[in-house]
């Protein structure tokens, strides 16, 4: 039987046991390194650094995790910071590479001029909008949950969902009808 | 279109834009760069255990001039009447035998119910 994320960090606490971290890590890395994909607008590289540097902070800081909230919403939480601070030693310098962010993309699941338009659009929302939407709309966090990642409030992330979702419908009013 | 499903369509559009990102060797840098396992506590427990144990039978034995105390209790039980160790015998059995009686029951009644 397939242990839960719980039983794997169970395991890491207990025995240390890096196979079943190595377990989360398989688990969560698409989600994880998607998620930078989109925070740091395609640049593939940097998303795929800060994913490592995210995962291996929460070996170390896995006795933080007190099984509050799910295992996935208290890693989202070490990868947005992991992004933040290296937002903040950039400067949000970080540049969009969208041919190899389109090149990585599968063709066959969703139009490419839609898509094309989709992450063009998410891009040129803000830093705090972007963020609100991707964890939200796109990784099905509740905002409740969205709110603990961002360690913003509740209403806060409500209106950076909305504001974010509106901007996005705007843009992509030719494609909804 | 509504507005209920034109937030599901971007929603599902969104969801769709992003498709599974195979591992490619992710995992495997991940583990490599994790700090090297220490030495834990409950890799000792058995040692500690063991030795616990080793250092007590030890103590016992030289505490006790050599074991000589199990030499005078086994001469003592010699000594005892036949009749005392027959009686013994008999009442451990019986204890024995209820022990198993009230397991069986209490085994059949948790089948039943």
């Amino acid at each position: 039987m397939e242990l839960t994320d719980a039983g794997l960090v169970a395991r890491v606490l207990v025995d240390d046991d890096q196979h079943a971290f190595g377990e989360l890590v398989r688990r969560h890395q698409s989600t994880v390194r998607g998620l930078l994909r989109q925070l740091t607008r395609g640049d593939l590289a940097l998303a795929d650094d800060l994913a490592q540097d995210a995962f291996v902070r929460a070996y170390k800081n896995i006795r933080g995790f007190r099984g509050e909230a799910k295992f996935s919403t208290w890693l989202y939480r070490i990868t947005y910071n992991c992004f933040r601070e290296d937002a903040r030693k950039r400067k949000e310098l970080v540049g969009i590479n969208k041919e190899q962010w389109q090149a990585e993309l599968d063709p066959q699941t969703v139009d490419p001029g839609l898509r094309h338009d989709l992450m063009h659009a998410l891009s040129l929302l803000p830093l705090h909008e972007r963020s609100a939407v991707l964890l939200c709309c796109q990784n099905g966090l509740s905002h409740d949950e969205a709110a603990r990642v961002l360690e913003i409030p509740l209403g806060t992330v409500k209106t950076n969902v909305l504001r974010g979702r509106e901007k996005l419908k705007k843009t992509l009013a030719v494609w909804a009808h | 279109m509504s507005e209920e499903i034109e937030q599901d369509w971007l929603d599902r559009k969104l969801q769709e834009a992003a498709p599974y990102i195979e591992d490619d060797g992710f995992t495997a840098r991940v583990l490599q760069q994790l700090p090297v396992a220490q030495m834990r506590w409950q890799f000792l427990r058995p040692l500690i255990l063991v030795g616990m144990s080793a250092f007590a039978s030890a103590l016992t034995y030289v505490l006790s001039d050599g074991g000589r105390f199990l030499l005078v209790e086994m001469f003592k039980l010699t000594t005892i009447p036949t009749l005392w160790v027959v009686a013994f015998a008999l009442a451990s059995g019986m204890l024995v035998m209820a022990g198993g009686i009230f397991a069986a029951m209490s085994k059949t009644t948790h089948f039943q119910s």
